[in-house]
């Protein structure tokens, strides 16, 4: 029961404190961006201004394809130099000057100046293709094969929110519960505590329902605001919970080394940008090295995408869950032994 | 009730002591007064003897418990009343008397009846973050006697309280030990310990220099003199005579046979001259 009061008073205090509304503020910004500034899949929107100095009758068809086209991507103009004025006016663009030489075609391409080497390639290898596609006797011998057929792909928007869970719902405790602690610890109320019958345990665990509150509060206002109502949120419960329980017991073992919020908070802040490397490989599979994938945060990312997946690998999900519920255990163990020596010194 | 046997304890866990050797005894409902200027050590027994601090050193029991592993059940028989008053400063009065009442697991008090005693039941709905420093002291100080304590400590309970209600403390004091209550009681202020305390013992450097009554005290320590002033041919004289010489004594008599006496004062020594002589410091 007095965990339960603990919780009470920790809840009407922190329903009065900046802290409590900080994570939720940040989701209904995160929504709110997310929403209307994020676009459902990033397209790259970028401008390819053409001249073209041949004369035959095949690149006039194929020039007057591009220009009949009215295309926002491909635009002919009359001299290379309206194609400079143009690439300047948009600095998303780039231009192409076509002209012949000794009876073969010359694809003259100007770049702004910013585009990398993968970029430049890309570029050379699209509009040479194009063009190349387009002379009679082409014809296409590329195949693609996948291994998992059924494989889903999420929209880049939706992308984002594993991300915005595993910093603002599963870690914000991290900060946030230490805030607490420190507050009591100054206020002197955690003295008062410890003169009574109350355990330590007790005491912390009411901190951590805290955390939880705010942690359910955002992570099921950000789904349903970006997912809709036919989101797993069952699965997703146990999930959150497991990974804010993770985050708020971090938050206290890290918070037991210090005396001060002042001096715990460069150990916390490094802490949150370590496991934000995850984020990474999470959207560069291909970058992702040992020490990357051992990071709590990686597994936690993939189960917050499988989340939001039609078919989610339930395995995989409530195997995450149980780890990190199992870890979480642990970490606040070490916590209360050591806050029982060292919180009321 | 307490049992404090060669008691060491160093912060930095090294030689440097802020406690150290301290041994004493508490009877029961015995107000037993801890006498030493800011920075003498009460405050580290008080923590060691309330479970704040760990013990390091020595043999310490409280109330029957041994303070090397203390039961959580101890803090159902001992209430502490801190010098730094620290409530809840977004709840209301009551609201951080509700909240402590619920965490202990033996009969408590009304929340209501306790801030009444301290005359802070007209702000019992008010949140202790606009209270006064004095108001917010008397809270932690009710907050103390929720579950009707065994043993109570007590940390400079009339600091920065006004006369009035200093003596409204110190009378509440008298009477829970009237009915049983025993005092630890830590404190600078002399007058307090005098006018509260069975025995006194003065810490300095972390060490108890000694222990006593306040009146074996004085009786040791005081001047056995007697001041008088009294009428002699329409003048107000003011004379001072010792009780150990004969003539004093019979010139004293004399007057007090006239019946002209108007004030007469014993001169035993306070409780702050004493200390002074004894450890050489004043108790600031």
């Amino acid at each position: 029961m007095r965990l339960w009061y603990n919780f009470l008073k920790d809840m009407r205090l922190s329903s009065k404190s900046l802290y409590f509304y900080m994570e939720i503020g940040f989701t209904l910004i995160i929504i709110a961006v997310l929403l209307f500034a994020v676009p459902e899949n990033f397209e790259s929107n970028m401008a390819i201004y053409v001249h073209s100095d041949i004369e035959s009758s095949f690149y006039d068809q194929l020039v007057g394809n591009i220009d009949s086209q009215e295309s926002e991507s491909w635009r002919l103009l009359s001299s290379r130099e309206e194609v400079i004025e143009a690439m300047e006016d948009n600095r998303n663009s780039v231009g192409l000057v076509l002209s012949m030489a000794n009876n073969q075609v010359l694809f003259d391409f100007i770049l702004q100046g910013y585009e990398n080497d993968s970029l430049k390639n890309i570029l050379q290898t699209t509009v040479e293709t194009a063009f190349a596609s387009q002379a009679p006797q082409f014809e296409d011998y590329t195949f693609i094969t996948t291994l998992d057929p059924s494989a889903e792909r999420l929209s880049d928007r939706l992308n984002l929110i594993p991300l915005v869970l595993t910093l603002n719902v599963s870690f914000m405790g991290l900060f946030v519960i230490a805030a607490y602690i420190f507050l009591d610890k100054e206020e002197g109320t955690i003295k008062a505590l410890a003169v009574s019958p109350n355990r330590m345990w007790e005491y912390l665990l009411g901190k951590v329902g805290v955390i939880m509150v705010s942690g359910i509060l955002s992570g099921f206002l950000l789904l349903f605001a970006l997912v809709g109502p036919n989101a797993h949120y069952g699965h997703f419960f146990v999930l959150l919970v497991a990974t804010n329980l993770f985050g708020s017991a971090l938050g206290l073992f890290i918070s037991s080394f210090f005396d001060t919020l002042v001096k715990a908070m460069g150990w916390l802040f490094m802490s949150v940008f370590i496991l934000a490397f995850a984020g990474t490989s999470y959207f560069m599979p291909a970058f992702s090295p040992l020490p990357i994938r051992l990071l709590p945060s990686y597994p936690m990312l993939f189960a917050f995408r499988e989340i939001l997946l039609e078919n989610p690998d339930l395995f995989f999900v409530y195997a995450t869950s149980l780890g990190f519920l199992a870890i979480a255990v642990v970490v606040f163990l070490v916590a209360n032994h050591r806050f029982e020596r060292t919180l009321t010194v | 009730m307490i049992h404090v046997q060669n008691l060491f304890h160093s912060y930095s866990k090294n030689d440097q002591y802020a406690v150290k050797n301290v041994s004493f005894e508490i009877e029961k409902g015995e107000v037993f007064g801890f006498l030493g200027p800011s920075g003498a050590g009460k405050s580290t027994t008080q923590g060691v003897l309330t479970g704040l601090l760990q013990l390091q050193a020595g043999e310490v029991s409280v109330v029957g418990y041994d303070m090397k592993k203390p039961s959580r059940d101890l803090f159902n028989k001992i209430g502490v009343s801190f010098e730094q008053s620290n409530v809840y400063n977004k709840l209301s009065a009551l609201e951080n008397l509700v909240f402590y009442r619920k965490l202990f697991d033996v009969p408590t008090v009304e929340p209501l009846t306790l801030l009444k005693m301290v005359g802070l039941d007209h702000v019992a709905d008010k949140k202790t973050g606009e209270f006064s420093k004095g108001m917010k002291h008397r809270l932690t100080f009710a907050r103390s006697m929720l579950n009707q304590p065994e043993l109570w400590f007590l940390d400079e309970p009339t600091t920065g309280l006004d006369p009035a209600i200093a003596s409204q403390i110190k009378d509440i004091v008298k009477e829970k030990n009237n009915s049983g209550t025993t005092v630890f009681l830590t404190t600078h202020n002399m007058y307090v310990a005098d006018e509260l305390c069975h025995r006194v013992a003065f810490i300095i450097d972390g060490e108890i220099k000694l222990i006593d009554s306040p009146r074996n005290l004085k009786l040791q320590y005081g001047e056995k003199l007697v001041e008088v002033e009294y009428r002699e041919d329409n003048t107000l004289k003011k004379s001072t005579f010792s009780l150990l010489k004969e003539p004093d004594r019979m010139a004293l008599n004399d007057i007090i046979h006239s019946g002209k006496v108007e004030v007469m004062h014993t001169k035993e020594a306070t409780l702050e001259e004493i200390f002074i002589k004894v450890t050489g410091r004043g108790l600031k």
